[in-house]
Order: C-alpha cells, then sequence, then structure tokens
C-alpha cells in the first residue's frame, strides 16, 4: 500500500483521541500498558528524525529538538508494533533521518524526554496517525 | 499341569502383557500413525480455517452476528466472571499489590486465555491429526491434537495448556487442561490448577470465525465464564516475526514499578570494530 494511502488528514484532535482510547483499550492484552504515560496530557513537538527503529515490540521514533542552551536533545517516542503498522499503510521508510516532523504524543509521567507516539505532521500538511484504524478488507 | 493351572498361567500373561502395554503408552504417549492419502484428502472436507485472521479490531459485534441463524443457536452466550469467595480475596490481593504494568511488558507471553485474544493474527494450519495455531504475538504457536488422543491426566501445568480437539459438524471443539498459576484469566483474576478451556471455533461466513471459550474452574469460578470473539481473514497477510527482546524499552522491575528506557540507540556503545 503506498504511504500517502495511509495519509490522512485528521480534523479534529478530539476524534483522534477518542479513536485512540478505544484502540488503547481494545489492545489491552498487547505488549504493556499506558502506566508510565499520561494519556490525559497530549503534547506536541517539533524536531528532526534522527533515527526510526523499525523493531518490535515497538517502533521508536528518536527525534532531535533544540534545547533552550542552544543544543539538541534526544528525544524517543515509543510507537505501534511493525507488525501492526506494516498492515496499516507505515512501513521502515514512512520516516527518515532529517525528516522534519511535529509529533503528538502521549507525555511520560516523570517528565523524561519523550513519550508514546500518536501522529505526526510534515510541513505540507501530510498527518499520519499511529492508530489509523481496521486494516482494509482483502479476503 | 492342570486346567485351572494353565489358567491361571494364561490369565497371568495376558495380565503382564497389558500391564507392560499400559506403562509402554504412558512412557511413550500416543503414537498417531503415519497419515495416509485418504487422511490428506479428508481435510479438504472441513471448515476452511486456513489463512491468517485478526481478531476483529471494528466495532465490538452484535451479539445477532455472533448467533447465525445458518448454523444455529450457539451452545454459550457471553457470561461475567463469577468467582468464588476464596478467590476473589485473592484477586482483591492481587489488585491491591498490583504491579504498574504486567510482566508482557518484560516480555513474559501471557498463556491461555489471553493469547488468543492479542492484537495481532493468527494463522490456522490443518494437517492429519492436528491443528496448528500460529500467533503472530510473541511469536507463539498452539498445538491442538484432532488424533483421537486422550487427554493426559496429569499433564505438566504450562501456558497454553495442552489441548486435544474434534469436529462436531463444521466446529472444531476444543479442551484444553494442565494450565500454569503464573496465568490468569483476566488481569488479576487467578486460576487454580483445575482449570480448564472448552473452545468452540466455526466459520460464521466464508471470511468471519467466531470463536466461543469457556473457562471452568471449580476452585476459582462458581459458573463457567464465556466469552465469544470474531476474527476476520486477511487473504494478503502473513505472519510476521515477532521477537520482543529486539528492542524492549519497557520493563517492570521486582517491586512492581513500571519504566521506560530512553537511551537513544545511537548513544548505546557500538559494537567493537573488526
Amino acid at each position: 500500500m503506498p504511504i500517502d494511502s495511509a495519509v490522512k488528514k485528521v480534523g479534529f484532535a478530539a476524534l483522534m483521541l477518542a479513536g485512540l482510547i478505544a484502540a488503547a483499550a481494545r489492545t489491552a492484552g498487547a505488549h504493556h500498558g499506558f502506566a508510565v504515560f499520561d494519556t490525559t496530557n497530549q503534547k506536541t513537538i517539533v524536531g528532526t528524525v534522527k533515527e526510526f527503529q523499525w523493531t518490535n515490540p515497538h517502533t521508536w521514533v528518536w527525534l532531535d529538538v533544540p534545547n533552550d542552551k542552544g543544543g539538541v536533545d534526544t528525544w524517543g517516542f515509543e510507537g505501534m508494533s511493525p507488525n501492526f503498522l506494516g498492515r496499516r499503510g507505515w512501513s521502515r521508510s514512512t520516516l527518515k533521518p532529517g525528516d522534519k516532523i511535529t509529533v503528538t504524543y502521549f507525555a511520560l509521567k516523570d517528565g523524561s524526554k519523550g513519550g508514546a507516539f500518536l501522529s505526526f505532521k510534515r510541513p505540507n500538511g501530510e498527518e499520519l496517525s499511529m492508530w489509523k484504524g481496521s486494516p482494509t478488507e482483502d479476503n | 499341569m492342570s486346567y485351572w493351572t494353565k489358567t491361571f498361567r494364561a490369565f497371568t500373561f495376558v495380565a503382564l502383557l497389558w500391564a507392560a502395554c499400559v506403562s509402554l503408552v504412558a512412557a511413550q504417549g500416543f503414537k498417531r500413525p503415519a497419515p495416509t492419502a485418504a487422511d490428506w484428502a479428508a481435510l479438504a472436507k472441513l471448515p476452511d480455517f486456513t489463512g491468517v485472521w485478526e481478531v476483529s479490531m471494528g466495532p465490538a459485534p452484535s451479539t445477532s452476528r455472533i448467533i447465525n441463524p445458518a448454523i444455529g443457536v450457539p451452545s454459550m452466550r457471553p457470561t461475567a466472571l463469577s468467582l468464588t469467595p476464596a478467590y476473589e480475596v485473592k484477586r482483591q490481593v492481587l489488585m491491591a499489590h498490583a504491579e504498574e504494568d504486567n510482566q508482557s511488558a518484560n516480555c513474559l507471553p501471557p498463556g491461555m486465555p489471553g493469547i488468543m485474544a492479542q492484537p495481532y493474527p493468527m494463522e490456522f494450519l490443518l494437517t492429519p491429526g492436528q491443528v496448528t495455531i500460529v500467533i503472530e504475538a510473541y511469536s507463539m504457536v498452539r498445538h491442538i491434537y484432532t488424533d483421537g488422543r486422550p487427554l493426559p491426566d496429569d499433564p505438566d501445568p504450562n501456558f497454553f495448556g495442552t489441548s486435544i480437539g474434534h469436529w462436531e459438524g463444521d466446529t472444531l471443539v476444543v479442551q484444553t487442561v494442565g494450565f500454569s498459576t503464573q496465568t490468569e484469566i483476566e488481569p488479576h483474576v487467578p486460576h487454580s490448577d483445575k482449570m480448564r478451556i472448552l473452545e468452540k471455533f466455526r466459520l460464521l461466513d466464508p471470511n468471519t470465525m467466531s470463536i466461543e471459550t469457556e473457562v471452568t474452574d471449580p476452585e476459582a469460578l462458581t459458573a463457567p465464564y464465556v466469552t465469544n470473539r470474531i476474527l476476520k481473514r486477511h487473504r494478503s497477510w502473513t505472519i510476521a516475526e515477532y521477537i520482543c527482546e529486539q528492542n524492549n524499552r519497557n520493563f517492570v522491575d521486582q517491586s512492581g514499578k513500571a519504566g521506560i528506557n530512553l537511551t537513544p540507540p545511537s548513544d548505546a556503545s557500538p559494537a567493537p570494530k573488526q
């Protein structure tokens, strides 16, 4: 499936959040719970992709974000597994080093530099969610 | 030698032979005969369970979709979990001391019945005398023996138990016994070593599978606990690798606290150059 077909404008953040929580509830049996994340605290952050790890049990987006000291901090965002995402339009090349993106995430409760990856947006307005919902019917 | 002595000796011989056979079977277990061409051909007459299926991620199916008039009224309807007083106390204790996350954060796979409820697909393989379920989550496998062997009397307790199955019309009926008490019926719901699980697998339409699951446990449950799931077939899918230890950054420590490892991969010490 081409990446473009999975790119979807998400008009209402609330709608996406509702979908996320529903999906999270359905996947309660998955790798782990959301204990370390503050699911009431949805944030965005702008940075440059340093590395996209297409690995189990989670994909990881490592994002270089300028800090207020004139340097750069590397933030880590945990995403759904490559198995899940690969059936929903993502691939290991969806994000490449150097891509400038805005990440929407659930912050870590302890305030560390990272969180649960929800979606990202490119400067041209393309937006892609981790939780695209049901895969297409293919039977 | 008298008639009675001969008879006694013959009887003793037969008894010893029988005892030897029983101990041989016990020692070696059930021996499945080599499959014949007819055994392979018989598979074609069974419902087509082949391929990759995933628990439907869409809206919860309505009861009318589970109860398909064409198949008949299902034998099992979903029920609420009802624990015995002793196990209700155990559950309260578990919940009071609950870890922030479950052990799957440390890559320990869930056992039965939780492994059948993962948000990942599973593949059904039918061969003579056996149905094999390849479960993508944690790269797990269930073996269901349909070759007529009995359930074991004293199975080793393990995560998925020991399963035997048979076909009742178009329904695969599976009995499973012998579960480790490391596994749970639901999160924080323990079971005894007498837990049994009955599963009924059948097709509601060519690409929709129903799995009815009934958990019974004379020590833990006051009534059977029944859950139903609907799976959709995905003909273009294959089962992917799922090595949980590949890049697991989640954990629950010994005090039950959940955590996450945020060391960027490129900051980790590089492999020594050759």
